[in-house]
């Protein structure tokens, strides 16, 4: 890939004259300038219509007491308000960002090593490898968490290995319906998708690089750690905010194996929208936990910013 | 070295997407001269896969099912409500019957021509009632069920026998309550000794409390009927409380030891049954449908398969027997006596429900 | 790079242990949906191969599947296209408002899919009237799946600088031509990326699609309301495994395609 970086045609003649050239870049520059619009437009139209315009429709919503009727449609705070004054909204809130915060972590920690290991190890085999990683993402997700808790029940598989063997004298439940549990859960699903990222990255990194580094006496773990580490920050800043990002929100997964202690907002807003039917209150915990997101977003951005992992 | 453009590419992918797109199309086709009829209905009814519960209905119109009726899934009563209140146009919905109000006093139900149905007479008053609004039948009520404590009797220190029993410490992390707001305002009313239904906002505020004393007991909240099943037949959750009496009879099949209460506070009965869309023209279908119903052929394999209670008492001599033991109909004297019926609910009640248990499952 | 020793490298133990942690689990639902029991519990009440047939009969979920099918590859294929050309635009071309619309464009991504679900909902029910169908989730789809067909593609051209094409301008070709004979051929693989990651999302796609589902259901959709039968939870399984093997299959092959079409640009591919 970096291959194409060197090549810099330097055409001898009168059109190496800087000036010419120019000129002719800048005229095609404009002409094609004109062609953007064609090639963002599908695309802004699409944005601008189902997501920008439904965005909005729900942020007017809540700003109602209620969804449906016309006496619902007068202007209110109360919904804010409701939530500024009850703690346990914002406890929640603020535990569902270290919950994601905890799967990201884990995940792409996790995920680093099998990236490194297709990028630098793998060879031919890396795509397929790769592949071989993602095939459980087809699987159903709802399926996957259903397995996971057969596994971690107190007849599951994780407790009669342990009685097996001796470790454990009676059966865990406590392995079940927590937080832990919910995290166990989303690391999993989530592994194979931290390492994408990272991959990508890893594999721009020049290799060239890294034979200077042994050329000049720097040992394995010094060229990772001095080079290697440091490139492939990008792709772990991705990786995180790939994983953390959805984790926020989520819901299925608490709602299945998380138990009364391991419910978070996105279960909440959940029940809004689809049980207690307060979809302005869903609507206001939702534009909440959307601001909180953005926060550490604007924050990594403004550390490494999305064209860095472009330009790699 | 020539490398295949990407036209190569595109050509195949698009030819099998026009072709699946082409096969979809032609599954939704329905002809006939008359409109399908559109049921929105929990999964599990459609009498694609369960004929027997329409006997009369597939017996009419045999292999050409898929052009009479057409349905769409709902897993949550407030799913089904609010796909009606955002102007879903089905013609029959199937609602239990603590929403049978909302849907009411939101006018997205026609008054029922009960003379039009051959069989109404054998559905007791008291299920009629529940059906009744404003001096007008508007819900057939089809299905029902208890709703009571399922316990493991192998597994419990000691045999509860009251809903209140739920908060005794000894079954601390062994108890699964249903993941709802209904549900558990309900059982914890109950147990204080309140009447749900007619409550002040101090006994309001008694019932979250207690509710978040419950917390420490609870294992987990269930979602499904899978839960159910799991829950108690792993024997994590020793009780679990809002269980119905299908899980009851396949546990019990299984070999469990389990048994099914009748608390002290009464057992709480759920009826769902069926009502047509305000809007609906596609009458002669839908009293077809609902005749077909509430047939006693249909409510006796109704309640042999999911062993679910049913509103048709003639069908109640079809039933297996261990069915109608199940279902406490070999004691019809005592049955509603006993049981207590949830209530349709007004939507400030229900929002006062929806917010203690928002609050409730928030709190750490 | 010199060449270690080959099997049994720390990188290669951890990623195999890794690759079979990962698939754990899925093997645990293959095994259950061969288990004569509708109970998820050990031990294992014997093998059956009931629950696959009684998959061939269950014409419901099929024409799930097959719908996801659809919404998948449909979507998939306008998300990646649209995103491709989007992508194309914001690292070729300097445009006024690029990093306002590359903002816009990262909002799915940072949208729960519960909270897009219920916009939607409200803008086709409540806004307009329209009837929920299949064709409205597609469109959906592909919203969701626009932010990430844009980041595989830059990724991609960040790789390799604009010389080329300006190379194929001076050359005397328009950009269209350009496009299609310079940019496009060597993103492809990325295209693959874009919309098999589309695809992968649209398939499992359930929090907002549940939301705006109609008459017509995906699969994650069926799959769920038959939680609520335990009965019918083996044939789910069943189903799954078939998944597995159906996309292990198709994805293998998919990878044997490229690699034999690629063999001009295989040096591109490997580190």
């Amino acid at each position: 890939m970096s291959a194409e970086a060197d090549v810099v045609r330097r055409p001898s003649g009168p059109d190496s004259e800087p000036t010419p050239r120019k000129r002719v870049r800048l005229n095609e520059q404009l002409r094609t300038t004109g062609q953007v619009g064609v090639m963002i437009a599908p695309t802004t139209l699409w944005l601008f219509f189902l997501l920008v315009l439904p965005l909005i429709m729900m942020t007017l919503l809540s700003f109602r007491s209620g969804s449906f009727t016309a006496e619902d449609s007068a202007f209110t705070l109360s919904n804010y308000q409701r939530f500024l004054q009850d703690a346990s909204f914002q406890r929640l809130m603020l535990r569902s960002l270290w919950v994601a915060l905890l799967v990201a972590l884990y995940s792409v920690v996790l995920a680093y090593p099998l990236a490194y290991y297709l990028a630098f190890r793998a060879k031919r085999r890396q795509n397929l490898l790769l592949t071989l990683l993602i095939i459980p993402a087809w699987t159903s997700f709802l399926l996957r968490v259903l397995a996971w808790r057969i596994i971690l029940g107190s007849d599951g598989m994780l407790n009669s290995l342990l009685l097996l063997l001796g470790l454990t004298q009676e059966t865990l439940p406590i392995l079940l319906y927590s937080p832990t549990a919910v995290i166990v859960t989303l690391v999993y699903i989530w592994i194979p998708f931290a390492a994408l990222p990272i991959y990508v990255n890893l594999q721009r990194i020049d290799l060239g690089l890294l034979e200077g580094a042994a050329d000049l006496g720097a040992t394995p773990i010094q060229a990772f750690m001095r080079i290697t580490l440091p490139l492939s920050m990008p792709g772990i800043i991705a990786a995180l905010l790939f994983v953390f990002i959805p984790t926020v929100g989520e819901y299925v997964t608490p709602a299945l194996v998380g138990g009364p202690s391991g419910q978070l907002i996105g279960n909440i807003i959940w029940d809004q929208f689809a049980r207690a039917l307060n979809w302005p209150m869903g609507s206001v915990l939702s534009l909440m936990m959307l601001v909180l997101v953005l926060l550490p977003l604007l924050l990594t951005s403004r550390l490494v910013r999305l064209s860095g992992l472009l330009e790699g | 070295m020539k490398k295949l453009s990407p036209t190569a590419y595109l050509f195949p992918i698009v030819m099998v997407a026009a072709v699946l797109t082409g096969c979809s199309a032609g599954a939704g086709d329905a002809t006939g001269a008359t409109e399908p009829l559109l049921v929105l209905e929990w999964t599990g009814y459609q009498m694609t896969e369960f004929p027997q519960f329409f006997q009369p209905f597939t017996d009419k119109y045999g292999d050409n099912l898929d052009q009479v009726i057409e349905y769409s899934f709902f897993g949550d009563d407030a799913e089904a409500l609010t796909k009606m209140q955002t102007g879903f146009e089905a013609d029959l919905v199937h609602p239990c019957n603590s929403w049978w109000q909302l849907y009411v006093n939101a006018g997205l139900l026609q008054p029922i021509d009960t003379s039009r149905l051959e069989y109404w007479d054998g559905i007791p008053d008291e299920l009629k009632q529940l059906g009744q609004f404003n001096g007008e039948q508007y819900i057939v009520p089809w299905d029902w069920g208890y709703d009571s404590l399922l316990v493991r009797a192998d597994l419990v220190p000691e045999m509860p026998d009251s809903w209140a029993d739920l908060w005794d410490p000894q079954y601390a992390r062994h108890i699964a309550i249903w993941d709802s707001a209904e549900q558990g305002y309900v059982i914890t009313a109950l147990a204080l000794g309140l009447d749900p239904w007619n409550t002040t906002p101090e006994e309001d505020e008694m019932i979250k409390q207690k509710l978040l004393d419950l917390k420490p007991n609870v294992l987990t909240y269930w979602l499904d009927f899978t839960e159910v099943y799991n829950l108690s037949s792993s024997g994590d959750a020793w009780i679990v409380a809002n269980a119905w009496q299908d899980a009851y009879g396949y546990l019990l099949d299984e070999g469990y030891d389990v048994e099914y209460l009748d608390p002290a506070e009464g057992r709480l009965s759920w009826v769902c049954g069926y009502g047509i869309n305000a809007n609906s023209t596609n009458l002669d279908l839908a009293y077809e449908f609902l005749n077909a119903a509430i047939a006693p052929e249909s409510m006796a394999a109704l309640g042999n398969e999911y062993l679910y209670g049913f509103s048709n008492f003639d069908a109640i001599p079809l039933v297996d027997e261990n069915v109608a033991k199940l279902l406490n109909f070999t004691d019809l004297d005592t049955f509603f006596a006993n049981t207590v019926f949830y209530q349709p609910l007004t939507e400030e009640k229900r929002q006062a429900m929806s917010d203690i248990w928002t609050e409730v499952k928030a709190a750490q | 790079m010199q060449e270690k020793q080959r099997l049994l490298t720390p990188g290669a133990i951890y990623f195999w242990a890794t690759v079979l942690f990962l698939y754990l689990p899925i093997l645990l639902l293959v095994l259950f949906s061969l288990n004569d029991s509708v109970l998820l519990a050990f031990p294992l009440k014997g093998l059956t191969l009931h629950w696959y047939q009684e998959l061939l009969e269950a014409g419901e979920m099929l024409q799930a599947a097959q719908n996801s099918l659809v919404v998948g590859v449909i979507s998939s294929l306008i998300a990646t296209a649209i995103g491709t050309m989007a992508a194309i635009a914001v690292t070729r071309l300097n445009f006024p408002g690029r990093d306002v619309f590359l903002s816009i464009a990262a909002v799915p991504m940072i949208t729960p899919s519960i909270v897009l679900g219920v916009a939607l909902l409200i803008l086709f029910r409540q806004t307009i009237n329209l009837p929920l169908s299949l064709g409205l989730i597609t469109l959906s789809h592909v919203v969701i799946s626009i932010p990430t067909t844009m980041l595989i593609v830059m990724a991609r051209l960040a790789g390799f600088s604009k010389n080329l094409e300006e190379a194929a301008m001076d050359l005397g070709a328009n950009y269209w031509v350009t496009l299609w004979r310079v940019i496009l051929p060597l993103s492809l693989p990325a295209l693959i990326a874009a919309f098999l990651t589309a695809f992968t999302a649209s398939f499992d796609e359930y929090a907002m699609t549940t939301l705006i589902t109609g008459t017509d259901v995906t699969l994650p959709v069926y799959l769920y309301s038959l939680l609520r039968f335990p009965r019918r939870l083996p044939v789910a399984l069943s189903m799954g495994s078939v998944i597995i093997v159906a996309s292990a299959i198709l994805i293998v092959v998919a990878e044997w395609l490229r690699r034999v079409d690629f063999r001009g640009g295989a040096k591109e591919e490997t580190a």
